[in-house]
């Protein structure tokens, strides 16, 4: 898929072309109903209660496959985003302690800045050395994950209050989890701007063939460290919300890199570059996190959610190359 | 173009083999907190004809004497969080004596809801919120970390759920927190080694994990003992050397300090529950042993035990259960049924019952036979703690702990 073929496929509003296009997104949304359905008929009184946890649960690892999201489209992979959390995280929670609301609110913004420019740092990285991206990040991961034990050697800090409350309960409805809210505004607010703009273009265009991209005008390089860099904003936003949900700060990274990895995969984003959006991997967020509920609604080993987890997403690899070879063939 | 394809393919073959693998893979060190029974010859000398169930409620640790009601599981719901360890025999054991004490009060498999994973404080409490979500009447949980699960918690209290913080506190005030003396645990041991040495010598001051609270009461109370014997020194400083728990850097740090002459000079070691790896290295290295206390792991008092492999070796073992899993079973059930529990004032948090640890030793008959219940247990993990019992906390025969590992 070019950029041209990108660019056309936008401005073509047809309901059927939209189901065509989008027939990924529509399954996993169905998959989503059923699970709801399934969650539904498991603990009858699951409800806005449960609705709320899940909009909290999911913050982190939404942000985090977001970021991912955007560097797999771009052609790339990104296997610091874990690391770069637990980093962020440590240096808002330390920075945070024992501060006042406003000055909170400079640690954010701070936060996020060192986010961009670790990321940014990924993408000069993989531009300037030509070494693959599954190395380099594989690497930096390690210097992110021990820069955060330099921070703080055990977990702590804390988080402003009105950062905390950010997460906690609902908005307007108890059914509307303000941690969802912020989730998808944020993203929002990010990503439609960006994916309308030449930039999101180039993006789509680097990660589907850089040949052609390059040819058709595209600076590949600085594309490709953009790409890295939003992904570092939305690690930044992952590492925080992981200090808003919690009020402290953890050095030793969690299970984020390959959960985004995952999310990513499930959402609809060809790792191949260049299909895809950030829509998808939200959707599959939720997916993966309900099925980890539903262990516990159904009193099973929480493990066993690692395992279905799994599977789908091998199922997925595999589906996905069966229809790229029918396709290609 | 290719190459890189192939390598995204790989990725994601090595997410895939990740996520899966987590499930096997042993979870961070883990306290090895948790001791206690020693007041229970107490408690058991002031009431000796109570049946079980009522010796429940005589609490061993607590200082006041509770109420009397039996307990049983009745209708209620119970959930446990454990997110971290898996693997880990603390942490394991800690998990089977909940559904064993469970079981001991009639409850039935399915009301008690275990999520047993690795994962870090935001996963556990997004585990909490689903047993918000399940309905539970009661959350135990082995926290994480202190504070980052609070806004769970309070959210468990505006649902009217009672909650329960085993093996280590948390700061939540609603909360209630049950866990080993660990202040306790090293004072106990370090006295026993001191008096051994009849208060002169040189003594190895192996540790845990830097940073862990446990490992931080440990010291505490180390050093409180420590300077009441003037003539004792310790090597190779003060603040003692870490093992991080783990067994292969303590038979790696064992090695070293045999290797440099160090070994030569010293009179005893206290341990914080790596006895076992330390006293191999020794006989690999066909030193002769020094008096040594550590833990109730298997496989140190297996070798306390053993004469004929262990020929001179002296030690003391001091408990330090990973019942604190049943124990966190009866406190939610007495709390549920409004029952008066006793907190102690000294711990330094409040509403928080701490466990007394027991010390037993080699170097008496008497010693050696209490040592001898410790392992009796068929089907323990040698590397599991031995202490299963927790006198007015649980209720399950001990025998029936390591069937309920393996079950459901």
């Amino acid at each position: 898929m070019t950029a041209l073929a990108v660019t056309t496929r936008r401005h073509n509003p047809d309901l059927a072309e939209w189901a065509r296009r989008d027939s990924w997104t529509i399954g996993l949304m169905v998959l989503l109903a059923l699970l709801l359905g399934f969650t539904k008929l498991i603990q009858p009184n699951y409800g806005a209660f449960g609705i709320q946890g899940l909009g909290i649960s999911i913050m982190p690892l939404a942000f985090a496959a977001v970021a991912q999201a955007i560097v797999v489209i771009a052609g790339g992979i990104d296997l610091s985003i874990g690391s770069m959390m637990a980093l962020t995280s440590v240096v808002a929670a330390t920075q945070m302690e024992g501060q006042s609301g406003t000055f909170g609110v400079a640690v954010v913004a701070g936060v996020l800045l060192l986010g961009i420019a670790l990321g940014a740092l990924n993408g000069a990285l993989v531009v300037a050395t030509r070494v693959p991206d599954i190395i380099v990040t594989l690497a930096t991961s390690f210097v992110w994950a021990g820069l955060a034990l330099l921070v703080t050697a055990a977990p702590g800090g804390a988080a402003a209050p009105w950062l905390m409350s950010l997460t906690t309960g609902a908005f307007l409805s108890d059914w509307l989890p303000k941690a969802a809210i912020v989730l998808v505004v944020i993203v929002a607010a990010i990503w439609i701007p960006l994916s309308r703009s030449r930039l999101g273009v180039s993006l789509y265009a680097v990660g589907s063939d850089q040949l052609a991209a390059f040819r058709s005008g595209v600076a590949i390089g600085r594309t490709k460290v953009i790409a890295y860099a939003i992904a570092g904003l939305f690690g930044g936003l992952a590492g925080l919300s992981l200090t808003a949900s919690t009020g402290i700060g953890t050095p030793v990274p969690g299970p984020y890199t390959l959960q985004s990895v995952a999310a990513v995969v499930l959402g609809g984003v060809s790792l191949a570059g260049g299909r895809g959006g950030v829509f998808g991997p939200l959707v599959a967020v939720i997916v993966l996190q309900l099925i980890q509920n539903d262990t516990t609604f159904l009193g099973i080993d929480p493990n066993y959610a690692l395992v279905v987890q799994g599977v789908i997403l091998v199922g997925v690899l595999i589906l996905g190359s069966l229809l790229e070879s029918r396709r290609a063939g | 173009m290719k190459r890189d394809q192939v390598a995204r393919r790989l990725a994601a073959i090595l997410a895939v083999t990740s996520i899966i693998g987590a499930c096997s893979s042993a979870g961070a060190s883990t306290a090895p907190t948790a001791a206690a029974q020693a007041s229970a010859a107490a408690a058991s000398q002031a009431a000796p004809s109570v049946a079980p169930a009522s010796a429940a409620a005589t609490a061993a640790a607590s200082t006041g004497a509770a109420s009397a009601a039996a307990l049983s599981a009745g209708s209620y719901k119970i959930g446990y969080s454990n997110a971290a360890g898996v693997g880990n025999g603390f942490r394991e054991e800690q998990v089977c004596t909940a559904k064993a004490q469970w079981k001991a009060y009639g409850g039935s498999p399915s009301a008690l809801t275990v999520i047993h994973r690795n994962t870090d404080a935001a996963g556990q409490a997004s585990d909490i919120r689903s047993l918000i979500a399940k309905g539970v009447n009661a959350i135990v949980f082995n926290p994480n970390d202190p504070s980052a699960l609070n806004p769970a918690l309070a959210e468990a209290h505006s649902a009217g759920i009672v909650t329960v913080s085993v093996d280590s506190y948390v700061t939540d005030p609603n909360t209630w927190n049950l866990y080993n003396n660990q202040v306790m645990y090293a004072e106990l041991g370090a006295k026993w080694l001191f008096e051994q040495l009849g208060g002169k010598g040189t003594v190895w001051y192996t540790r845990g994990l830097a940073g862990n609270p446990a490992d931080d009461d440990r010291n505490e109370g180390f050093q409180t003992v420590l300077k009441q014997y003037p003539g004792i020194k310790v090597v190779p400083n003060d603040q003692g050397v870490f093992t991080g728990w783990d067994p292969a850097t303590t038979t790696r740090i064992t090695n070293d300090f045999i290797q440099s002459g160090q070994y030569d000079k010293i009179n005893g070691i206290w341990a914080s529950g790596m006895g076992k790896q330390i006293v191999d290295a020794i006989k690999a290295a066909g030193k002769k042993y020094v008096p040594i206390a550590d833990a109730d792991i298997g496989g140190f008092v297996n070798q306390l035990l053993d004469t004929k492999d262990f020929p001179g070796l002296t030690g003391a073992a001091v408990s330090n259960t990973a019942a604190v899993g049943g124990a966190g079973i009866t406190l939610a059930l007495k709390l549920l049924n409004h029952q008066p529990v006793q907190a102690d004032p000294n711990a330094g948090h409040p509403n928080t019952v701490l466990l007394t640890p027991q010390i037993l030793d080699n170097t008496t008959a008497q010693g050696r036979a209490d040592l001898q219940k410790w392992v009796s247990v068929p089907g323990l993990n040698a590397l599991w703690p031995l202490s299963l019992s927790i006198p007015g906390w649980t209720t399950y025969d001990p025998n029936t702990v390591p069937a309920t590992c393996s079950g459901g």
